[in-house]
């Protein structure tokens, strides 16, 4: 297990401002380009078209002309699982260890080689973050000069996700390594679709710690599994305990109802009870 | 011209006849065979699984064959275990069947994989906090277990049997059988279990979660039981089949009630432990995640509060109560009506727990999937069925699988 | 022989153990396993030494900055440049996905002729001679004033090149595509008599009020746009949106009033009326700056411009009006936008002017955080080009189209076929002009046309010689900056990898065409490469743009306070109706912009295809959008295959029900519909609404104003 020279684990953790999130595509794109995505001819099945970045387009269901739309950028949540442990809805269930929770970062992994492709781990993962490769992926004759040695092409047959660039950490990790630090600094560590965003609307960092963006964006409670202290902050099905480490802000109310499930007039009670509530 | 082949004194149909039979059922296989190719060759895009389907009717068809092979384990562990001798006379059978669905279910699940030829991973590189790792270990051990409860039968085979080391080799085995049936029930248990625990261990996904006890959701108890509770039904209800189409009496009216007695009483304390659970779940679990129990019965083109009450009365209470009357069960009508309902719905249950799984939103502004499988998929599901036609055809024709069929069939043997 | 227990278990177990010893099994499972991990038919991309490229996007005015990440020299991947200073370091999805238009198979790879309906490879040489020789013909022919040229942008030294040929040639038939920068010019003149520009100092601006522009769906530099507005939500700037549809922009902005279709000039009417009957503009302005016109456009405003009235004409309600005029009057740095959608289409006189006029009233020209007028990118220092006899005559022929708009240009050659020859550069009028069939018959009756063009898109499909560019990542090119930009930079593009095809910069394509024809014509040309050509044009700048990459040519606000002539205003111009009566077009049918969905000169790229919603292509069929209530009316639910029909033509779609666009309103995605047969990512998915709107031209301006255009719908 890696650590920094505070002896602390590393969890990194993404923020996304919904309220500036323009769901323009940027990011979506940006993770297909610096991971080597294939795509199709027909891509318009969503349920079969691989978008480790996916940005949802939720409303508020009234009608014209009170309706409103959002959209909601949903990378890998990159789950701490059931107390924040590691066990991930996904990688409890993965058969064959072909994805894991490294403690050292709060990542979850995915290694295609290892992976026979039985999909358990999607049907438990609640996000549809993970995408099968139904197909032999295929890149028109010449595009595959443009493919990153950086990750890998996945052969069909295999589950694939986000992986929070997992490859620009260890390339970070290396650098400050030749250059003799302990650790790598906030900016030297970004993904692909915080680093494309326009908006400015994804911030990635280390969720453990204080002096990072993301850490003041959203105060996670380290005695409640990370849960936002910030009354603005929500992550996608909090109360499944999966402990995603993508966090969503906004100033809308119905955006972070939107996040969960309640039952009549639970929101009521929970919406201004942010962090405070140990389930 | 197979007469040689043929147990002693039974009476087959003659072998052209047969054949005919075989060679239409075979057709059937090979188109099969034709679509499992197609998956293997050109991949799993072949299928209208999708992302949100991963599990579709394969899974389904695994799961259920599963359990409706249940009998196997179950009537072993009666007879073996338990000692109640009288089961000897449908235990061949219950193993045949078991046999086939196990055989069934490893297939597709080397189809259903996207990668085949790495699937032996799954022992290698084993996870022992998925429920599949402990799936795949106790199915494969089981079926080498089932097989070695089935060779005793094989080779009681009247050639076979002429052979010496053979004749040995069988007397041997069934000297040792009842440690190989407690070890299949044990394993059994198990993986049936394991396969509920599939299910029931998907915290991200309330439809299908449960709570439970230590590491096992409610579900794994609950596959099991009903496991153990339904295959009866199944292997009485290839029995009646066989009885109807060989218009024969095959097994004594005795055990065939006995199995159903015991198989009715299974149903009724399952059912009531489902129903316990399905409440509980309702009222409890669902809700803490946020979701009532009409969110997962709504808003979706399919999947309404009728296929519960399916599962749990037409196909639960109502089986429960006619085998637990002697009345009801002792009536050849009901009985009927009885295990075919019975295996409708632990199948219907396997249903439920793999594609409204899948089919359930989690997310608030996610939707209800819905999946029509391709040809392929249906192609693969029906090969195991053929399959297992043709080899307890010819389990029947060529092996004494029923020990009562010459007393019972005394006035028509040549 | 004789099997007791005892050898029975040793015989299973010693097979067993005999299996399980033998490696055969175990290295033909593992063996078979490697080889799934390394399927030859999955690509390996090969590793080597990281470089980074800058450069300069083209793929849409905004120009931004990129930053190319190679392998060995091979782009494996675009980034936004962090120190550019339209972008810093945000990029659009087109951008990133740069090197699927790079590597495009289905790119043209070579100079080709046609032959009949098919096109035969020719050498560059042969490519160039043929151009040169038949627009030498026709000038010989007197009839040099019959050769046109449509450029996809006006600005920069390679439509300069264009433009100097054409002279050089003696025609005044240059063109750059229609877009909302025409507007504006026609706004700027109306309204102050100066040729120039508007740009909008949005990242300052503290109350946005937007009439349908798409400010956040590619709007002007999109990137720029995007960052100005998650700037706008720190600084508690507002955003006001007026349009008909829910759009982004409208869902971004702090209030969206879905006013009925085409009553933006309305409502910017009715505010400017309450601006001016509560005395709230600007006086100092007023004193130094307001012309001619203002006391009969008080009057005129007065009169028919009503709160009330407009109320009724808008549906917003006359207090909400009122409000959001004082709101803006009373912002220390409001500014008022037009162009709808991504301006990728010019707009009427009169909506232009209307919301400029909001504009001069609160007096923020020239202001931080206001419009900035500015003059016409003038920093190339071009030569005097040679004219000859020819040429001098035949310059004095006036344009084709007075207004310079290319629709009313193409609806002329179409009616009276006088066009002999058509240059066509990196533009894509068959399908991005309304009417595209139309479009599409007039270039197919002009004799000789040559594209230069990198991809085989719809109009280079008509053309009779193709001399295939270089894509922006192979080019070195100077890009000014968008109109709509207030700080004005102007990018050097420069190719961050070597021609993937036998193409050509069509600076130098124009340079071998002007030498191999005799006379003054090769004489204007003293260039020996573009590159010389652009480090002599550029003057001044060279250094900057050769340095840096860029160089910032405007970043404060002129000093200038133009006056300000109501008079055009005040004339109460009459709006530009759709195309359609209402007795046989119940529905009104808009265009739908959207970021993820290229409209301009490129079709989108694979990648971005790929992120379009399923609610707006769906497999082959495009979806449009409808109010429920609309879909009720009409018979009409989610999914259902329905056939629209507009005066102009009628297409096979889906429906998709949205509840955040206005009833009797009908929206579809623009950019969809692509005929490229080669590229099967992109080609053959929906429907080009353009074939379904016919342009309305606006007798103030002389451009296209068509905003929408009647329609009915019905399952099909």
């Amino acid at each position: 297990m890696k650590q920094d020279k505070h002896g602390k684990n590393h969890k990194f953790g993404m923020v996304v401002d919904l309220d500036k999130c323009t769901g323009c595509g940027s990011c979506m794109v940006a993770c297909m380009s610096e991971n080597n995505v294939p795509f199709k001819e027909d891509e318009s099945r969503k349920k079969d078209s691989i978008t480790w970045m996916r940005v949802y387009k939720i409303t508020n269901g009234k009608s014209f002309p009170e309706t409103e739309i959002c959209y909601m950028p949903r990378p890998c949540m990159h789950c701490g699982g059931k107390g924040d442990h590691g066990h991930s809805p996904c990688v409890s269930v993965c058969p064959a260890v072909a994805t894991d929770y490294d403690h050292s970062s709060g990542i979850v992994s995915q290694i295609y080689t290892r992976c026979f492709g039985c999909r358990y781990c999607m049907g438990a993962c609640p996000y549809h973050a993970r995408y099968f490769n139904w197909w032999d992926p295929k890149w028109p004759e010449g595009m595959e000069n443009y493919l990153s040695p950086d990750v890998s092409p996945r052969m069909r047959g295999v589950v694939e996700k986000c992986s929070f660039c997992f490859h620009r950490y260890q390339e970070a990790r290396d650098r400050a390594y030749v250059e003799e630090r302990d650790d790598i600094e906030e900016q030297e560590y970004q993904t692909a679709c915080t680093q494309a965003c326009p908006a400015g609307a994804i911030t990635f960092g280390d969720l453990n710690n204080p002096d990072h963006e993301v850490y003041q964006m959203v105060e996670p409670d380290a005695h409640n599994c990370g849960k936002p202290k910030n009354p603005k902050a929500f992550r996608l099905l909090e109360r499944l305990q999966t402990n995603p480490k993508v966090y969503y802000i906004s100033e809308r109310e119905w955006v972070r109802k939107a996040g969960d499930n309640y039952l009549e007039g639970e929101w009521e009670k929970v919406k201004n009870n942010h962090g405070n509530d140990h389930e | 011209m197979d007469s040689a082949l043929i147990p002693k004194g039974a009476k087959r149909c003659p072998f052209p006849v047969f054949a005919l039979g075989i060679a239409v059922v075979g057709v059937v296989l090979l188109w099969g065979v034709y679509a499992m190719g197609l998956c293997w060759f050109k991949g799993l895009n072949q299928t209208n699984m999708d992302d949100y389907y991963g599990f579709a009717l394969w899974i389904w068809a695994d799961l259920a064959v599963i359990a409706i092979g249940g009998g196997a384990f179950f009537t072993g562990l009666l007879r073996y275990v338990f000692g109640i001798d009288e089961l000897k006379n449908i235990i061949n059978l219950a193993v045949v069947i078991g046999f086939i669905c196990y055989s069934s279910a490893l297939l597709i699940l080397a189809i259903d994989v996207g990668q085949p030829l790495r699937s032996w991973f799954i022992f290698w590189h084993a996870n022992v906090h998925s429920m599949l790792t402990e799936v795949a270990f106790c199915l494969s051990l089981y079926f080498s277990v089932l097989t070695i409860e089935f060779v005793p039968l094989i080779l009681e085979n009247r050639k076979l049997d002429k052979v010496p080391f053979f004749h040995n080799l069988g007397h041997n085995m069934h000297g040792v059988m009842a440690v190989f049936a407690a070890t299949g029930a044990f394993l059994s248990c198990f993986h049936q279990g394991s396969l509920g625990g599939v299910a029931g261990v998907m915290y991200g996904r309330p439809f299908a979660f449960r709570e439970g006890l230590l590491v096992w959701p409610w579900t794994f108890f609950l596959f099991t039981w009903s496991a153990a509770a339904y295959g009866p039904c199944f292997t009485l209800c290839v029995l009646k089949m066989f009885e109807k189409i060989t218009k024969k009496k095959l097994v004594k009216d005795n055990v065939v009630h006995l199995l159903a007695k015991i198989s009715g009483w299974m149903i009724t304390t399952y059912i009531i432990a489902k129903i316990i659970d399905t409440v509980y779940w309702a009222t409890v679990t669902a809700p803490s995640q946020g979701q009532t129990f009409m969110d997962f019965y709504s808003n979706n083109p399919f999947y309404g509060v009728w296929i519960l009450v399916l599962e749990i009365v037409v196909c639960g209470i109502v089986p429960a109560v006619i085998l637990t009357t002697q009345k009801f069960r002792e009536n050849r009508k009901l009985l009927l009506v009885a295990i075919i309902l019975g295996t409708f719905g632990v199948c219907l249950n396997r249903w439920v727990m793999v594609l409204q799984v899948m089919a359930a939103p989690v997310m608030t502004f996610d939707t209800w999937a819905m999946y029509i499988p391709s040809w392929q998929e249906v192609a693969t599901t029906i090969l195991p069925v053929a399959y297992g036609v043709i080899l307890i055809a010819l389990a029947y024709r060529y092996l004494p699988v029923f020990p009562q069929e010459l007393e019972l069939n005394a006035d028509q043997q040549d | 022989m004789k099997v007791d227990r005892r050898s029975f278990l040793g015989l299973g177990l010693g097979a067993a153990a005999g299996v399980a010893v033998s490696p055969v099994a175990w290295k033909l499972m593992d063996d078979s396993s490697i080889w799934t991990q390394n399927w030859p038919w999955t690509p390996v991309p090969r590793d080597g030494e990281v470089t980074f490229d800058n450069t300069v996007c083209s793929l849409c005015p905004g120009n931004c900055g990129l930053s190319v990440r190679k392998i060995d020299g091979r782009p494996v991947k675009i980034e936004g440049r962090d120190d550019y200073p339209v972008n810093t370091g945000g990029v659009c999805l087109h951008g990133v996905a740069g090197l699927q238009y790079l590597y495009d198979p289905s790119r043209i790879k070579s100079p080709l002729k046609r032959i009949g309906d098919t096109f035969e490879q020719i050498s560059w040489d042969e490519a160039l001679e043929l151009v040169a020789t038949k627009l030498a013909e026709i000038r010989d022919a007197g009839k040099a004033d019959s050769i046109a040229c449509v450029t996809n942008h006006g600005m920069g030294t390679v439509p300069g090149l264009f433009q100097r040929l054409l002279t050089a040639l003696g025609s005044n038939n240059f063109l750059s595509m229609d877009t909302m920068d025409k507007a504006w010019e026609k706004t700027l003149e109306k309204m102050h008599g100066v040729h120039g520009t508007l740009g909008f100092d949005l990242e300052n601006a503290e109350f946005i009020l937007s009439f349908g522009t798409g400010f956040i769906e590619g709007w002007g530099s999109p990137v720029s746009n995007f960052k100005a507005n998650s700037s706008r939500k720190e600084r508690g700037a507002a955003l006001i949106q007026v349009e008909p549809r829910l759009s982004n922009t409208a869902a971004a902005a702090d209030t969206w009033l879905a006013a009925n279709p085409n009553t933006e000039a309305d409502l910017a009417l009715a505010m400017a009326n309450v601006i001016i009957s509560n005395n709230l503009y600007n006086t100092g302005y007023y004193v130094s700056g307001f012309g001619p016109g203002f006391d009969e456009l008080a009057a005129m405003l007065k009169e028919n411009y009503s709160p009330e009235a407009v109320a009724k004409t808008t549906g917003i309600d006359a207090a909400v009006i009122v409000d959001i005029a004082k709101r803006f009057a009373k912002s220390n740095a409001p500014v008022a936008i037009a162009g709808k959608g991504k301006g990728s289409t010019p707009g009427s006189a009169r909506e232009f002017a209307a919301v400029h006029l909001l504009n001069c009233l609160a007096g923020n020209i020239n202001t931080k955080g206001g419009a900035w007028i500015l003059s016409p990118q003038d920093y190339e220092q071009w030569p005097a080009v040679e004219m000859d006899e020819v040429a001098s005559q035949a310059i004095e022929k006036p344009a084709m189209d007075p207004a310079g708009s290319v629709a009313g240009f193409f609806a002329k050659a179409g009616a009276e076929k006088t066009v002999q020859a058509l240059l066509i550069s990196d533009a894509n009028p068959c399908y991005a002009l309304n009417d595209a069939k139309a479009i599409t018959k007039a270039v197919q009756d002009i004799p000789f046309v040559v594209s230069f063009s990198s991809f085989m898109d719809e109009t280079t499909r008509q053309a009779d010689v193709v001399l295939p560019s270089h894509t922006f990542l192979e080019r070195t090119e100077d890009l000014p900056s968008a109109a709509g930009m207030a700080r004005r930079v102007t990018g050097l593009a420069t190719p961050v990898i070597a021609p993937v095809f036998n193409t050509k910069n069509p600076g130098d394509a124009i340079l071998a065409i002007a030498k191999a024809m005799e006379g003054t014509v090769g004489e204007s040309f003293p260039w020996e490469s573009y590159e010389e050509c652009l480090e002599a044009v550029t003057g001044d700048l060279w250094s900057d743009l050769s340095d840096q990459g860029y160089a910032a040519v405007q970043e404060t606000a002129p000093a200038t306070r133009p006056s300000v002539d109501f008079s055009f205003v005040a004339q109460n111009p009459a709006p530009v109706e759709a195309e359609g009566t209402e007795a046989d077009f119940s529905l009104i049918l808009v265009p739908l912009d959207n970021v993820r969905i290229a409209t301009g000169s490129v079709a989108s790229s694979p990648f971005a295809v790929k992120t379009v919603p399923d609610t707006v292509l769906a497999g082959k069929d495009s979806l449009v959008e409808m109010n429920p209530e609309t879909a009720r009316a009409n018979k009409l639910s989610q999914g259902d295959l329905a056939v629209l029909e507009t005066p102009k033509g009628k297409a096979t779609v889906k429906v998709n029900l949205f509840e955040g666009i206005m009833p009797g309103v009908i929206g579809m995605p623009r950019g969809l519909g692509h005929a490229m047969e080669e590229n099967r990512y992109v080609s053959g998915k929906g429907v080009n609404i353009n074939e379904l709107m016919g342009p309305v031209m606006d007798a103030a301006s002389g451009l296209d104003a068509a905003w929408g255009i009647r329609a009915k719908i019905s399952r099909a």
